[in-house]
Parts: structure tokens; C-alpha cells; sequence
């Protein structure tokens, strides 16, 4: 299955609306009535995905407050979680 | 009666039909405001016509399927319309050891059943299978409408034995299932509105083994009371509902998540209430 790359400068949707729950972290889709869960860094992420930075500028941006056991997993976690964003329409 | 922001009126022409009305939201206060909703069953020869102000009229039919067309309607019409700041939810509510607990899961899942085992034991409620939520307030409150009990869960929670069920108010039985006040199972029913303690998942494919009640993920507590929300996306509540979701999400942000296993309902209901006096 071929699959997607992710957008070029990301820019989550206004009416999505973040919040922590507990340990963990709650989008909250307005016009779809949904919620996902998201774990710290993804919510990493998605604060990040403000239009003006492309996944490896958001990596770079987070890299500081996530860690990870190997190089180069930060920008994979940044592209799969961009991409799952634009799967489920968070994106605009 | 009063189901805000509603007034409920329900009519019929014989005793039978009246009894069986009454059962419906039985536990409701009354009030003398004026009607904004009117059903009405009325009857020949043990056939009955069933009315409501949204659909034509159904029926001639059986006493219990005419109840059952009015009992839908009454339900839906209310779950439209929530008023201004509010929504409802399909949860049960109830409060132990004064902590307020949020059941949620889909139909089937034993909602209902854990909320009357836990009442029976005297632990009030907000209501077994829908709930009232005001996003401004961030509070839950009771939705006053009768239990539906199968005789599977009357025989586990010993309810009424030896007793006619015609001898207890606010019963009714129809479809298969008996329609119960909460005020039959506890006189002192009515939990105080307010944010949940904690939320209890309840997954049906999880009924294997013993009774458990296991730490669940907050984040995923929050996605099902979310996935919980009613009535129409379109309509005089649908503008509520954009804050709702938000509300709904924030209400939970602090509560404790929990997930029921197993089998068991006395023994899952021993377990919450360890849980919330923890």
C-alpha cells in the first residue's frame, strides 16, 4: 500500500482543540465530534504544526524536550505522526 | 413532569395504560408549568393508539408496542433538544462514598446493571443509561427515566423476591423487559450533580474470568465519554454541541479511569466501591 508523505509545512486546524487528560494528551475534533489520544510527543508535534515548519524543522524544534533511543527516530516519530494528522483530517 | 428543559405531559383514558406511563419517567418531579412535549395512548378493546407531537400516529396496537412507540419518542424528542447549555450523554452516574463515578460504554455493556446493583446497596444515582452535561459548568446531572431490567438481573440482584411485581411502583413490563423507578430500588435515589471522580469503561468482550476492575488509560476514558454525546448533530441543540465535545474532554481531565473485566456484577460492584473509597 502506498503510502502518504506527509505535508510539507503542517498547520493543524483551528477548530482542533488540544487538552491534557491525566498522563496523556486529548485532540478534540469540533466538527467531527471525535477525540484521539495522543501520547507526549505527539502532542509535541502538533503544537509545533503551526504551517511555518516542515517535519524536520519540527524534530529539530522538539528534539529538546522528547527523548529517543536512537538517531534520526525523532524524525521518523515526527513524520508518522504528522502523517497520522493528516489522516484523520486534523490538518488543513 | 419536568425533564429540563422540558415539561412532559402524558395522558391516557384507562388505568392499564396509566400505569404503564407512569413507569416511564416515574422518578421525574413533577411541576405545574405548562407542557412542552404531549403523548398520549389511548385505547379500544385493548388496542391502543399512541401519540407524540414529532411523528404520526402509531398504532392500533398492542398496549406494550403503543408504550414503547411513546417511550421512543419521549426519549428522542428530549434528546434533541437539550436546551441551551447542555447535552446528554449515554452514561450511567453514580455517586460512592460522595465521589461521583461516570459508567460509559455501548449498549449491552452493563451499564445498567452495575448502576442498579450499586443503587440497591444504596449508593444514589444520576440515571442508568443517560445523563445530563452542562459544558459551562463542566457538571453532570440526573436524567430521571426508569431502569430497563431483564430477568437476568433481577434474579442476580434478588430483586423483589417473592414480591408481585404489579405491588411496586413505578414498574412496568414490556418487550422483555421490566421498566423499574430507580425510587423501587432505593428510595433515596438522587445523586447531588456534579465532575466526575472517576470514569468505569465498560467493554461487553471483556467478560471472561473473574470479576476485575483495572487502571485504564485517562486519554482513552475521555475519547469514550466523548463517543458517548447524544442526540442530533442537526437541530435546536446542535449548536451546543461544538462546546460540548470540549467540555466533555475537561470534565474528565482529572478523574481517575478504570476499566471493568471479568464476570460478575456483584463482585464488579464490590470492586468499585473499594475503588472509590481508595
Amino acid at each position: 500500500m502506498h503510502e502518504r508523505a506527509a505535508p510539507p509545512r503542517p498547520l493543524a486546524r483551528a477548530d482542533v482543540a488540544l487538552r491534557r487528560v491525566g498522563s496523556e494528551w486529548v485532540l478534540f475534533d469540533a466538527a467531527r465530534e471525535r477525540a484521539h489520544v495522543l501520547n507526549q510527543a505527539a502532542a509535541a508535534v502538533w503544537a509545533f504544526c503551526d504551517g511555518t515548519r516542515d517535519p524536520g524543522e519540527i524534530a529539530l524544534a522538539i528534539a529538546g524536550s522528547v527523548t529517543s533511543p536512537e538517531p534520526g527516530a525523532i524524525a521518523r516519530d515526527v513524520e508518522d505522526a504528522v502523517r497520522r494528522f493528516a489522516a484523520e483530517g486534523l490538518l488543513q | 413532569m419536568s425533564i429540563a428543559p422540558h415539561v412532559l405531559e402524558f395522558s391516557c383514558d384507562d388505568e392499564e395504560a396509566g400505569r404503564a406511563l407512569s413507569a416511564l419517567y416515574h422518578a421525574a418531579p413533577e411541576t405545574d408549568l405548562p407542557p412542552t412535549l404531549r403523548y398520549s395512548l389511548s385505547g379500544t378493546g385493548g388496542r391502543y393508539v399512541a401519540r407524540s407531537p414529532s411523528r404520526p400516529p402509531f398504532g392500533p396496537t398492542s398496549l406494550e408496542e403503543a408504550w414503547a412507540f411513546v417511550e421512543w419518542r419521549a426519549i428522542e424528542d428530549v434528546l434533541n433538544d437539550p436546551g441551551p447549555d447542555a447535552v446528554f450523554v449515554h452514561a450511567a452516574g453514580v455517586r460512592v462514598g460522595g465521589r461521583l463515578l461516570l459508567l460509559v460504554g455501548p449498549s449491552g455493556s452493563g451499564k445498567t446493571t452495575l448502576a442498579a446493583a450499586l443503587l440497591s446497596r444504596g449508593h444514589p444515582v444520576l440515571g442508568d443509561d443517560v445523563l445530563r452535561f452542562a459544558p459551562t459548568t463542566g457538571e453532570y446531572s440526573a436524567f430521571p427515566r426508569s431502569f430497563k431490567l431483564d430477568d437476568n438481573t433481577l434474579t442476580v440482584l434478588e430483586l423483589w423476591r417473592g414480591s408481585s411485581l404489579d405491588e411496586v411502583p413505578g414498574t412496568f413490563l414490556a418487550l422483555g423487559c421490566l421498566y423499574v423507578s430507580p425510587v423501587a430500588l432505593c428510595h433515596a435515589w438522587l445523586a447531588e450533580p456534579g465532575r466526575p471522580w472517576g470514569v468505569v469503561v465498560l467493554d461487553p468482550g471483556r467478560r471472561e474470568g473473574a470479576a476485575r476492575l483495572e487502571s485504564f488509560s485517562e486519554g482513552q476514558a475521555a475519547v469514550r465519554v466523548v463517543q458517548s454525546m447524544l442526540g442530533a448533530s442537526t437541530g435546536p441543540g446542535a449548536g451546543a454541541r461544538v462546546n460540548a465535545g470540549l467540555g466533555l474532554v475537561e470534565s474528565v481531565a482529572q478523574a481517575r479511569a478504570f476499566r471493568v473485566g471479568g464476570l460478575g456484577v456483584l463482585a464488579t460492584a464490590d470492586l468499585v466501591e473499594e475503588a472509590a473509597r481508595s
